[in-house]
């Protein structure tokens, strides 16, 4: 069954990467990144179940915490081009 | 999870393993075929909750009632948190940045059932023209 789970879970990457090769805005590779961080903390779970270690959670966890703040600092960048802004004033 | 049939557990966390993956790709294959960034965030809403949730509650069933299934619950509150967040943070950047939504009344084959009022306003003058008398609609 963890195979299944492992199988569904690669296609759906690849379904992923597909949209953040294509995406015409930038925000959908975006979207596309996070998507794959997502699936790679499943990945992760699952792979650690199908070898029989369960330490690769941890590792998932902290995945987790580093893809949203990852993310933040990506849309920081999208909207202030600069990551040491510190948002005080209106820009363009 | 603490003292079920062995049987159950196991077809449980079938069922919810294939749920979730079910779930899960159906999400990518949302994100592949919606229109327009916005209802690509939408559709990956659908694979970080449900898809997530399923498989991590059909890992949680394997793992029995261990240290394990507690780091899962973790990552699934992780998730659950943290998804609705970055969402709405993307959508308000989107947005900011100028990308415009994509509404029904600018795809094509759309416009002509939900504008009428280009058809309505030419009536009038047809109608004073023929003297008050309401013509067929």
């Amino acid at each position: 069954m963890f195979a299944v789970a492992a199988v569904a879970i690669l296609i759906a990457l690849s379904l992923a990467v597909v949209r953040a090769l294509l995406g015409p805005t930038v925000f959908d590779r975006a979207l596309a990144a996070n998507s794959v961080g997502t699936g790679a903390i499943l990945l992760l779970a699952v792979f650690g179940f199908l070898t029989g270690r369960p330490e690769f959670l941890d590792i998932g966890i902290t995945y987790a915490l580093l893809n949203i703040v990852g993310m933040y600092a990506v849309l920081k960048f999208f909207r202030y081009g600069d990551l040491g802004h510190t948002g005080e004033e209106p820009s363009e | 999870m603490i003292a079920l049939d062995p049987y159950i557990v196991e077809a449980l966390s079938w069922a919810l393993i294939l749920g979730g993956c079910f779930f899960y790709v159906t999400g990518a294959i949302g994100l592949i075929r919606m229109p327009d960034v916005f209802a690509r965030m939408h559709a990956t809403s659908v694979s970080e909750t449900l898809g997530v949730g399923m498989l991590i509650a059909g890992m949680m069933f394997q793992a029995g009632f261990t240290l394990n299934s507690a780091r899962l619950a973790i990552i699934f509150m992780l998730l659950m948190f943290t998804g609705p967040i970055v969402t709405h943070a993307m959508a308000r950047s989107a947005q900011f940045a100028g990308v415009k939504p994509l509404l029904v009344a600018d795809r094509t084959g759309a416009s002509a059932a939900l504008a009428p009022a280009p058809a309505r306003k030419a009536r009038p003058a047809a109608r004073a023209r023929k003297g008050g008398r309401s013509s067929k609609r």
